[in-house]
């Protein structure tokens, strides 16, 4: 009998402790269920921004090592160059390649725009170099004309790689006219070459 | 026959020049030049002067007169032997003996040199042998040292007697000549003589042009890696930094009161003809096209400038008033005409032009008629200017190869080097008379 009695009231305990706790706790794990996944999630998104700002940050340094690799090279391509009778060194690159004319025009030519963005993009990579356009042209003609004309083709290049982005006063022009020749021929093939705009770096 | 006796003691002490009528024997501005055939017999040195001394003033004075391309000089060397012992200045002259030498004027004189001081005294007289007269007779003192002076002032003389105006002897010309590792200025005399290298300094130097006062000379250099103008004296001496606008600062021409500069200035990317004042102060710009503007030129009458524009699409010469205003295209032959140089006198302007795939000399009234070509198919011929009496040109040339400066009449006779140099010479500047 008094076992009996035990067991109705462990029965009965049970019971109440089924209707008072039961849904209560039911409530409770429900929360926890929730505060986990909105933790998993914050975990989730932490981790994503930290992959997206690590990969940023590696590509801003592969982007640097790049940008440096490119200034690097352009710097290494860089040769100082004294030129008697005129004041100060500057830098030529042989990255930095000439644009020709037509004779008697000052107008760039539709295929060497190409040889312009390529030296924009070489310029915008190399932060803050200041370079100096120079205008040449053949022996033919009279030297003064020939001065107002490598004036005007080496305005010509300047204009276009500020179209390109270049700041303006990054840039200035020269004009030697007819007096530096590439090539000291008398026929076509030298005038040709000698017809040009040549870009150097005035930096240092 | 008629013979011609002239007291020649006596006209010393009246004081050399003798009065002759006014005749022009030579009327440069003909089309087409005679040359006067002039004798010279040998010059004399008097008393213990070294022969060598009346010798060099002959010499001086036979090339000048051959290079003032108004006369054919008849040297004693090519004289029949009769005429060839005759020499100096004789007590009394017979000119019908000199009629078989062939020359219808002569020219006599003599040189003593003063051994103390070295003063040098020349006299000359000269004979018109076609009408059997004298014509005058004149004499020059100074040290030895000016002896090429006083030959060319003898030389001016002859010129000015038979032709109405004095020669440009005493002249020099500036000019640029390529050396190692630059383009320097050289300057020298008219006959070629007393070269002198003026800058020194291995840059590249261009457009020389002469200050009015002659004293200085006005170039272009790149020492400074800009194009900008100079100023520098005959010495090489005392370079002054005088326009340096970034960019163009080239081909002064000075306004004829001296008062103004107008000359090629870099203005917003492309050269435009600018004026600056003598005394400084800002370029004023006067050229508003979308072309190039080059080599700007004065009227003797200060109120036009020539220059070159290419706003129609080729390099043209063009005339503004002194103002900017008033713009008018003066060249339409061909397609490429630059480097205008106005006369001193004001009624051409001579320019160079390409015809028919070279360059030549050309020269136009300024009212765009008269058209003449001066020289033809002898290499490219650029930059002409004229000498301060209107009579002769300058230019360069490739005619013997490397390019030289030429000198030749104003109508295109008589083309010759200035010097025997090798070449490499440009952009000749002529000075006013140093007498």
């Amino acid at each position: 009998m008094f076992r009996k009695s035990w067991t109705i009231l462990i029965l009965f305990l049970c019971l109440g402790l089924l209707f008072s706790g039961c849904p209560k706790k039911t409530v409770t794990m429900n929360e926890a269920a929730v505060a986990d996944e909105e933790a998993a999630a914050r975990e989730k998104a932490r981790l994503e921004a930290e992959r997206a700002r690590q990969e940023q940050e590696l590509k801003a340094q592969e982007e640097a090592a790049r940008k440096a690799q490119a200034e690097t090279e352009f710097e290494k391509s860089l040769v100082a160059k004294k030129t008697p009778g005129i004041e100060g060194e500057v830098l030529e690159s042989s990255l930095l390649k000439d644009i020709y004319f037509d004779f008697d025009k000052y107008d760039v030519r539709p295929q060497d725009a190409d040889i312009l963005k390529a030296n924009a993009t070489l310029l915008m990579k190399s932060s803050t170099a200041k370079i100096q356009v120079e205008g040449h042209c053949d022996e033919r003609g009279t030297e003064e004309y020939n001065l107002a004309l490598g004036e005007r083709r080496a305005n010509s290049a300047r204009l276009y790689l500020i179209s390109l982005g270049i700041a303006a006063d990054r840039i200035s022009t020269i004009s030697y006219g007819e007096e530096r020749p590439l090539d000291p021929g008398h026929d076509e093939e030298a005038w040709s070459k000698n017809r040009r705009d040549h870009f150097i770096n005035l930096s240092k | 026959m008629r013979k011609y006796l002239f007291p020649f003691a006596l006209m010393f002490l009246l004081g050399v020049t003798a009065p002759s009528e006014a005749r022009v024997y030579l009327d440069i501005n003909a089309p087409t030049l005679v040359q006067i055939p002039i004798v010279m017999p040998k010059w004399k040195a008097a008393d213990r002067t070294p022969p060598s001394v009346p010798e060099k003033i002959y010499e001086v004075v036979a090339r000048n007169l051959t290079l003032s391309g108004f006369f054919k000089v008849i040297d004693y060397g090519h004289l029949p032997p009769a005429l060839q012992k005759k020499e100096g200045i004789p007590e009394g002259i017979v000119l019908q003996e000199w009629i078989p030498s062939g020359g219808e004027i002569l020219l006599v004189g003599d040189a003593s040199l003063e051994p103390q001081t070295l003063t040098l005294q020349v006299r000359f007289h000269f004979f018109d042998l076609v009408e059997q007269r004298h014509l005058i007779g004149k004499q020059y003192e100074g040290h030895v040292q000016a002896l090429r002076h006083m030959a060319h002032r003898i030389s001016d003389e002859v010129v000015f007697q038979l032709t109405g105006e004095k020669g440009v002897h005493t002249t020099k010309l500036a000019y640029t000549l390529l050396q190692a590792g630059g383009k320097e200025i050289f300057i020298a005399d008219f006959d070629g003589d007393s070269l002198k290298q003026v800058t020194q300094n291995q840059s590249i130097n261009l457009s020389p042009v002469w200050t009015p006062d002659g004293r200085k000379i006005a170039f272009t250099s790149y020492l400074k890696r800009n194009p900008d103008l100079y100023l520098i004296d005959l010495e090489g001496k005392n370079l002054q930094l005088f326009s340096h606008n970034p960019g163009l600062n080239v081909s002064p021409s000075w306004s004829p009161d001296g008062k103004q500069i107008a000359l090629m200035m870099g203005m917003g990317g492309k050269s435009e003809i600018a004026l600056i004042d003598t005394n400084g102060g800002s370029p004023k710009k006067l050229t508003n096209s979308h072309g190039n503007e080059a080599s700007p030129s004065w009227s003797p009458d200060g109120k036009s400038i020539a220059f070159v524009s290419d706003r129609a699409g080729t390099p043209q010469i063009y005339i503004m008033a002194n103002d900017g205003s008033n713009v008018r295209r003066l060249t339409f032959e061909g397609n490429y005409n630059t480097n205008p140089s106005w006369s001193p006198k004001g009624d051409r302007i001579a320019f160079c032009g390409r015809v028919g795939g070279r360059y030549e000399i050309l020269t136009l009234g300024p009212d765009g008629t008269g058209l003449q070509q001066l020289t033809n198919n002898s290499g490219n011929n650029e930059s002409p200017c004229w000498s301060p009496d209107g009579r002769y040109i300058a230019f360069s040339s490739t005619r013997t190869g490397s390019s030289k400066i030429f000198i030749m009449n104003a109508n295109g006779f008589n083309q010759r080097p200035l010097t025997p140099s090798k070449g490499g010479e440009s952009s000749p500047a002529w000075s006013r008379r140093f007498e």
